[in-house]
């Protein structure tokens, strides 16, 4: 049983850490919040359902269009936090809510309330290891979800892009003054978070029902993983979304599915309970 | 009698002494000015003061009380009050309510502002010169008149020592001059003072003692004339070249 | 920045402040007898005057600065606190519906424990994530709440005896808009008081500039408490009155998004440091959204919730009805706050 746990925490928790790249990134450059983020996943999981559904299209092919829809509302995201006054984190916060609000109801008037699901077959079989028992669908997140990482890994420490992208996140002012076009940062950011979105939203759309509110769930995982890992590296991304997948696993063992809501609420509280002076630590 | 008393009094940042055993004293009714090149500690000494921060190690005693571990509304309870480096003026407020306030929470609590209260307002205004500006929105006034309600606002919460931190920083010399009376007029209706002033302008005139404060470190205490011409006070603010040190004048 | 006003603008300005809101009390007053063929007319007014008072009440905790995005635990717990109260121990709904409000508040007691220190977006961050514990909770506690199968058959609202007048609010549609108008009223002079006190200074002391506020002796933190509380309290009254007036609840109804975003989003909208500008914010969008855009869009009317906080939040942050008192203050002999 604690072999499922296991199983389920690293590919639950690497999938999450996926779904939580885009908005740390977004956060560590522009320090702004995008609290339409879980509409985002749920938009770009949507719109793979639109085309499976109604054109037959495999899962494949309709990354494409997803991801294209999620840098749609990404790059309007942008726009509009770049017309935002101080203070930045706040304002952010409420205007993405609102973004949100106005994505659930759209997608709400496409799709209605209804709870729908990708069906890919192949994902229900799977592999059996003793009493494990692994199913295609979980191996197919795991092993996206770690390429997807790990080519992000790859693009912010080996490219000339990433570097410029980290030293936005360390130090604003000094990428400024070195020269880093920090504007153009930002829309970089947003653009690699609306892909990393878009990539995740038809596995999301897979694996979980798809409908218009579940995205606040998916904001709290990012946010609370991002909190987690602070200035973000990486490899403490990882590591938050394995904790948050572990603990909700084995929340969902002991106590049963309902109450797996809570695990990410809980963390995120502790989290902020514990470090009042947010993810940037500010001199006195 | 002294007022204040510092003993022994260190803050460190981290691996940094902001303030290193500072042993000093005030007396009630003078006006002490605090001085020293930047970065010497004089705002981090305020911040001690009026238990903004915590003192690593030391006292701090207060009319004979040790006030070293207190809380900033329980000094402010016990009399001390201060002005800050940067303005922080209620800036939607109107001038006068941002004294009403000042008044309203520095004595007893009640549930509405009373009329006593705006006339202590009214009154303070008066001394500090804004009285035709009540109605103006804080935000809007000047920086010397922000200065001054910063001034009647610390006032207004009846403290019997004033911290005045860098009050005529930007003033124009006639400015400047007006300070030095109200700075008198203050003293004068019982106000211990104590007053941060880097460029020297203000505390040179008015104080009756200095306090030089380089690096964390008291390098001087005494009357203005005697303290200015301290050879560590000058080499503190204009600094000294390898080949200047003393070896025969 | 200050526009410099002519003297006409002023005197528009301070007409309007004046003529709207007594124009906007007599028609509320008086509107059961225009809507006497209409009930819907009179349901929906009844649904924005409670989310009137949900918005004042929210309120009180934004007038210090702090912007919370998950009131509806508060709301939540109201409700469902006056629900089994009056359902299972068949205590009277005057009764039930106060002890709403102050399990509520004590709920806001435990969030103030973790999170009052936070300051900004991240105290916004915890309060969206606090939401979570009373509703899977409540969802999840079968035995003491039906669980997601939700309560049904739950009493109305509480009837008023006076002397040989029996009032039945919850009987008819009147009855209820009258109930929830006067509970309304009620808030409405509490919140004024509240404002005008010198509690509302220190809150608005404490909002402009916390370190000023502190030198000068106001204790931060009691006061952004107390502000919580209230603010928690009324909610919960809010939720109760809900519950009866439905008389029926869901914990993902009453836990959901849509009451911890409405508040938020009309006294924004409205105006987060005035008094009335939430609750005619409310009455004005509410019905806006029920009247033109429901029908339209019977599935995501609602975008206008999100598109009115974000028109807000970019071109007018001070709310409509902030915009329109901005620069004024009343002298601090009735209170600097309007």
């Amino acid at each position: 049983m604690w072999t499922t746990v296991l199983v389920s925490g690293i590919t639950l928790g690497s999938f999450y850490t996926l779904v939580a790249l885009g908005f740390a990134l977004i956060f560590g450059v522009t320090h702004t919040f995008n609290l339409a983020h879980g509409e985002l996943l749920v938009l770009a999981g949507y719109v793979a359902y639109w085309l499976w559904k109604t054109y037959g299209i495999s899962l494949l092919f309709t990354f494409p269009a997803a991801i294209l829809a999620t840098l749609v509302v990404c790059l309007i995201l942008q726009r509009l936090f770049s017309r935002l006054r101080e203070p930045m984190e706040m304002n952010s916060i409420v205007l993405s809510f609102g973004l949100a609000i106005l994505l659930q109801n759209g997608m709400l008037f496409f799709f209605s309330g209804d709870y729908r699901l990708i069906r890919v077959p192949t994902f229900n079989q799977g592999l059996h290891f003793n009493t494990l028992y692994l199913s295609y669908g979980q191996l197919t997140l795991l092993a996206l979800s770690l390429l997807v990482i790990g080519l992000l890994y790859f693009l912010m420490r080996h490219t000339f892009l990433g570097k410029a992208l980290r030293a936005t996140i360390q130090d604003r002012e000094a990428a400024s003054l070195a020269g880093i076009n920090v504007g153009g940062m930002g829309v970089l950011a947003f653009a690699i978070g609306a892909i990393l979105i878009g990539l995740a939203g038809p596995l999301y759309g897979c694996v979980h029902y798809l409908y218009p509110t579940a995205g606040l769930q998916a904001t709290l995982l990012a946010i609370t993983i991002t909190i987690f890992a602070g200035v973000g590296r990486i490899r403490t991304l990882i590591l938050g979304g394995w904790i948050l997948g572990f603990a909700e696993s084995g929340a969902v063992v002991l106590l049963g599915a309902s109450w797996r809501e809570l695990v990410s609420a809980v963390m995120l509280i502790t989290l902020l309970a514990l470090r009042p002076q947010g993810i940037f630590e500010r001199e006195q | 009698m002294s007022l204040l008393k510092l003993e022994a009094l260190s803050k460190k940042f981290g691996d940094h002494w902001a303030l290193k055993e500072i042993d000093f004293s005030i007396d009630e009714g003078e006006i002490v000015g605090l001085v020293g090149p930047n970065g010497a500690g004089k705002t981090t000494l305020f911040n001690l003061i009026t238990c903004r921060h915590r003192a690593t190690s030391g006292r701090i005693l207060f009319a004979n009380k040790e006030t070293t571990l207190c809380k900033p509304h329980e000094i402010q309870k016990l009399g001390i009050s201060r002005t800050f480096q940067s303005s922080r003026p209620f800036a939607k407020m109107s001038t006068l309510d941002n004294v009403v306030v000042g008044r309203v929470f520095g004595g007893e609590f009640h549930l509405f502002a009373q009329s006593t209260d705006i006339d202590s307002a009214k009154q303070l205004l008066e001394l500090v010169g804004l009285a035709h500006k009540e109605q103006t929105p804080a935000g809007d006034l000047t920086l010397s008149e922000q200065r001054r309600l910063d001034l009647a606002r610390a006032l207004a919460t009846q403290p019997r020592l004033l911290l005045l931190d860098e009050v005529v920083a930007g003033f124009s010399p006639v400015a400047v001059k007006q300070a030095v009376d109200l700075v008198r007029r203050v003293r004068q209706r019982g106000v211990t003072l104590f007053i941060i002033d880097h460029f020297l302008s203000l505390s040179l005139r008015v104080s009756d003692r200095l306090l030089a404060l380089d690096h964390g470190e008291k390098v001087a205490e005494g009357r203005p004339q005697e303290v200015m011409r301290n050879r560590e006070v000058i080499r503190a603010y204009l600094g000294m070249r390898h080949e200047d040190e003393p070896h025969g004048a | 920045m200050r526009k410099k006003e002519t003297t006409s603008q002023k005197a528009i300005q301070q007409r309007v402040a004046w003529a709207a809101p007594v124009l906007a009390l007599v028609l509320l007053l008086l509107l059961p007898v225009f809507a006497r063929y209409n009930d819907y007319v009179l349901q929906v007014f009844t649904h924005a005057l409670l989310l009137a008072t949900l918005a004042l009440a929210w309120n009180i905790l934004g007038v210090s600065g702090s912007i919370s995005l998950g009131h509806a635990a508060f709301f939540g717990a109201g409700a469902y606190t006056s629900a089994l109260l009056s359902l299972d121990l068949g205590v009277s709904p005057w009764a039930t519906i106060p002890l709403g409000g102050v399990l509520a508040a004590g709920i806001a007691a435990i969030m103030g424990l973790f999170c009052l220190r936070l300051r900004g977006a991240y105290f916004a961050l915890a309060t969206l994530a606090f939401v979570e514990i009373p509703k899977v909770i409540t969802d999840n506690w079968d035995g003491l709440t039906r669980g997601s199968l939700g309560l049904v058959g739950l009493p109305g609202l509480p009837s008023l005896r006076l002397g040989s007048y029996h009032f039945d609010m919850s009987g008819s549609l009147v009855g209820s808009y009258y109930f929830v108008l006067g509970y309304g009223l009620v808030l409405l002079v509490l919140v004024t008081i509240l404002f005008r006190s010198n509690l509302g200074l220190a809150l608005q002391a404490l909002r402009e500039e916390e370190v000023a506020a502190e030198a000068i002796g106001i204790q931060v933190q009691k006061y952004r408490l107390l502000s919580l509380l209230l603010s928690a309290f009324f909610t919960g009254i809010t939720g109760a009155c809900y519950g009866h007036l439905i008389r029926y609840l869901e914990p993902g109804l009453v836990y959901g998004l849509h009451f911890s975003a409405i508040p938020m989003i009309f006294a924004i909208c409205g105006g987060r440091f005035t008094i009335l500008g939430p609750a005619l914010a409310a009455l004005v969008l509410y019905p806006v959204d029920q009247f033109i855009f429901h029908p339209l869009l019977p599935a995501g009317h609602e975008f206008l919730y999100g598109a009115v906080i974000i028109l807000a939040i970019l071109f007018m942050p001070s709310g409509v009805w902030g915009q329109l008192r901005k620069g004024h203050f009343v002298s601090i002999k009735t209170g600097s706050i309007e």
